[in-house]
């Protein structure tokens, strides 16, 4: 087997000349699948027995807390694979993609506080999976940060890679703490998205806005890669020639 | 350089350097302090409370002492001298840990027994708690040296490895404060102190490589 | 002392930030020889040596040594190798002795006293390293030269801050290893008088 694409895969040359048209037509793609999928979930797909209109949340809480915990797992193996094979474009990988897990965690914590109000009667119970996502939340913002202080960008990027591994390799005891911590205090008995056997009419809106809003989030990183490189081969002539080409 | 010459080097610089270590105890103490006179000196609420505010005080103090572990040897170049010196950086800097963690966590052990009677914890978790802080304390060290080599080179660092830091330990918090509330409800306990062997275990597998990684990143 | 060890360069490409120090830099340094480093202010002299010594790492290139590649894992240069930085790992808090018995647990005590009064340093052995001045703290960290065994020095402008006599002390003691078949490589501004010494000049 060749490994020819893993090293181009590295070079961020090659990833921006290929990649250069994917993130506008992904990120449309992704905002139909998901307004299509918020539209049918919140107007049309039939109201819940138990909880009313109000489960109509997990049709943006499910989807982000989904892309949360994705974001964080790709930011783990980027970390990885940035350690072992020291490959150019891990580092980038990373600075694109945790504010943008950061902002899903940010939204799935809106969400399920909005729907905790008229399920539990407050904006915030210490339930398994809010509590999960918040420490999420948190390892985000270690890394936005320390990105952010560190000057050296080499220590900033291997930095960012150590935390992400770390991460990843404590993201599931973290989960496992919080829940078995959650059964000791037993906070709430009603647990968002953990519904039995949903009907299809509802599970298919939700499936939809997952998928749209996973390819949202790949149009957004991949714009927001390429705007990485572009900054951070400024010296490369390639760079050079693409600016002034696109820009005249 | 040998390892034992370099173990021996750092146990006495921290010994002269004594009052760096009393004040991490001193803050631990004060951090317990905040408890009864910030939320409430009652009995009934300290005494099933008294397992978490220790852990909470020492996650802090600990933090605290770790955060500038290696400050001095990056300002005076010994930083760079344990990279080049052909030993094991890995291993070199597990015996800092071990030193850092036995000067830290005797004088802790030491106090618990007045703080945890001023807290009214329960006497027969009292030895929970002791175990708790045997098994669950070598991964804060362990975790937080990552850290702490990552944010060697700012001159403000603390907040940031804190920020950073913090996050990590909370599954250690989850189990050692839970093994303490099993065994005041005579509750089995044993399985989260295996859970917090276990952690730390995991962080002896890993800290020392990260650690190295990180040191050898920050000193350039 | 040994037979003739090589320690070869090539093809190296070191870049600090967004520069480039050096690319392409090929040369050979062989027992017996002295290589002088020099350069303007921010040229790349400090980057070279730590480079070499493995404390930072190249872009691009090969280091050899004794017929090995130690590009990737520099063990076998620095178990042979003493690098003294600007800042030269002295602990502060530690005493003259208590220092140079960190870096040389095995040196005697005759052994050790015999080199610091080499150094006329002996009557501080027993003082903290903060209450030295710079000089003072300087033949401390080159007293590990008298102590060392090792055959490569990478030495980074090892003759700052000493006095006319430290110099000339030094010199002395670097004549005297690559007599006896060491290798020397050293940043300075200073003119070597006793010393046949190659040049290698960085440029910006
Ligand atoms: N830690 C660092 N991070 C980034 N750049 C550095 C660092 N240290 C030095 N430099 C840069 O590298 C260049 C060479 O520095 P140095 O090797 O110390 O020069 P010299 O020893 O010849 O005076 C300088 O331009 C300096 O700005
Ligand atoms: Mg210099």
């Amino acid at each position: 087997m060749s490994w020819a694409w893993f090293h181009k895969l590295g070079s961020p040359r090659w990833f921006f000349l290929w990649t250069k048209s994917w993130a506008l037509p992904l990120f449309c793609l992704g905002m139909v699948c998901l307004l299509l999928g918020l539209v049918w979930g919140l107007a049309f797909a039939p109201t819940d027995y138990q909880q009313g209109n109000s489960y109509r949340i997990i049709y943006i809480h499910v989807p982000a807390a989904l892309l949360a915990q994705s974001c964080y797992l790709s930011l783990g193996i980027a970390g990885f694979v940035f350690l072992v094979w020291r490959m150019k474009m891990a580092p980038i990988f990373i600075n694109a993609v945790a504010p943008i897990g950061a902002v899903m965690a940010l939204m799935a914590l809106v969400s399920g506080a909005i729907w905790g109000k008229p399920t539990w009667g407050t904006w915030w119970v210490w339930d398994a999976r809010l509590t999960s996502v918040l420490v999420l939340f948190l390892l985000y913002m270690g890394i936005i940060a320390i990105q952010n202080t560190l000057e050296d960008i080499v220590l900033a990027d291997k930095a960012a890679a150590l935390i992400s591994v770390l991460g990843l390799i404590n993201l599931p005891i973290i989960k496992y703490s919080v829940e078995w911590w959650n059964t000791l205090h037993q906070a709430a008995t009603f647990t968002l998205t953990e519904k039995p056997a949903m009907p299809v009419e509802m599970w298919m809106p939700l499936l939809i806005s997952v998928i749209g809003l996973y390819l949202v989030v790949a149009g957004l990183a991949l714009w927001r890669m390429q705007s990485y490189i572009l900054e951070r081969e400024h010296r490369a002539s390639w760079v050079k020639q693409e600016v002034v080409g696109d820009g005249l | 350089m040998t390892y034992f010459s370099y173990f021996k080097a750092e146990f006495l610089v921290l010994l002269r350097r004594k009052q760096d270590v009393i004040n991490a105890l001193l803050f631990f103490i004060t951090v317990i302090v905040l408890f009864p006179l910030g939320v409430s000196p009652s009995p009934i609420f300290l005494a099933p409370a008294a397992g978490g505010i220790i852990w909470c005080a020492l996650v802090l103090a600990i933090l605290m002492a770790i955060e500038s572990m290696f400050k001095e040897d990056y300002n005076d170049g010994s930083l760079e001298q344990l990279v080049v010196s052909g030993l094991s950086l890995p291993l070199l800097v597990l015996l800092k840990i071990l030193v850092l963690w036995s000067v830290i966590v005797i004088p802790l052990l030491l106090m618990l027994p007045l703080l945890s009677a001023m807290l009214y914890l329960p006497e027969g978790s009292f030895w929970v708690l002791v175990a708790t802080l045997l098994v669950g304390s070598p991964s804060l060290f362990l975790i937080g040296a990552i850290g702490s080599a990552l944010t060697v080179s700012l001159k403000q660092g603390a907040m940031l490895m804190l920020l950073v830091i913090l996050p990590f330990y909370l599954p250690v918090v989850v189990f050692a404060t839970g093994a303490i509330k099993a065994a005041q409800e005579g509750l089995p306990y044993s399985g989260l102190l295996a859970m917090l062997l276990a952690i730390s275990l995991l962080s002896l597998v890993l800290s020392p490589v990260m650690t190295a990684i990180s040191v050898k990143a920050s000193v350039n | 002392m040994q037979s003739i060890v090589s320690l070869t360069i090539s093809d190296l490409w070191i870049e600090r930030g967004d520069r480039d120090l050096c690319k392409g830099l090929f040369f050979e340094l062989k027992s017996g020889q002295v290589m002088r480093v020099l350069g303007e202010n921010g040229a790349g002299k400090s980057s070279l040596l730590k480079v070499i010594a493995g404390v930072i790492a190249p872009l691009e290139g090969q280091i050899q040594y004794a017929g090995q590649d130690v590009t990737h894992d520099r063990k076998i240069l620095q178990q042979d190798a003493i690098y003294i930085g600007h800042s030269a790992g002295i602990k502060s808090v530690l005493t003259v002795e208590e220092n140079l018995r960190r870096y040389y647990p095995s040196a005697s005590a005759d052994e050790l006293e015999a080199v610091l009064d080499n150094l006329s340093i002996l009557d501080l052995a027993d003082t903290p390293a903060k209450k030295l001045s710079a000089g003072q703290t300087r033949r401390v960290a080159l007293a590990r030269l008298w102590l060392s065994k090792k055959n490569v020095w990478l030495l980074d402008e090892p003759f700052a801050a000493l006095d006319i006599k430290g110099i000339a002390l030094l010199e002395s003691h670097i004549e005297q290893h690559v007599l006896a078949g060491g290798l020397v490589m050293l940043t300075t501004h200073q003119d070597l008088h006793s010393i046949q010494s190659y040049d290698l000049v960085l440029s910006p």
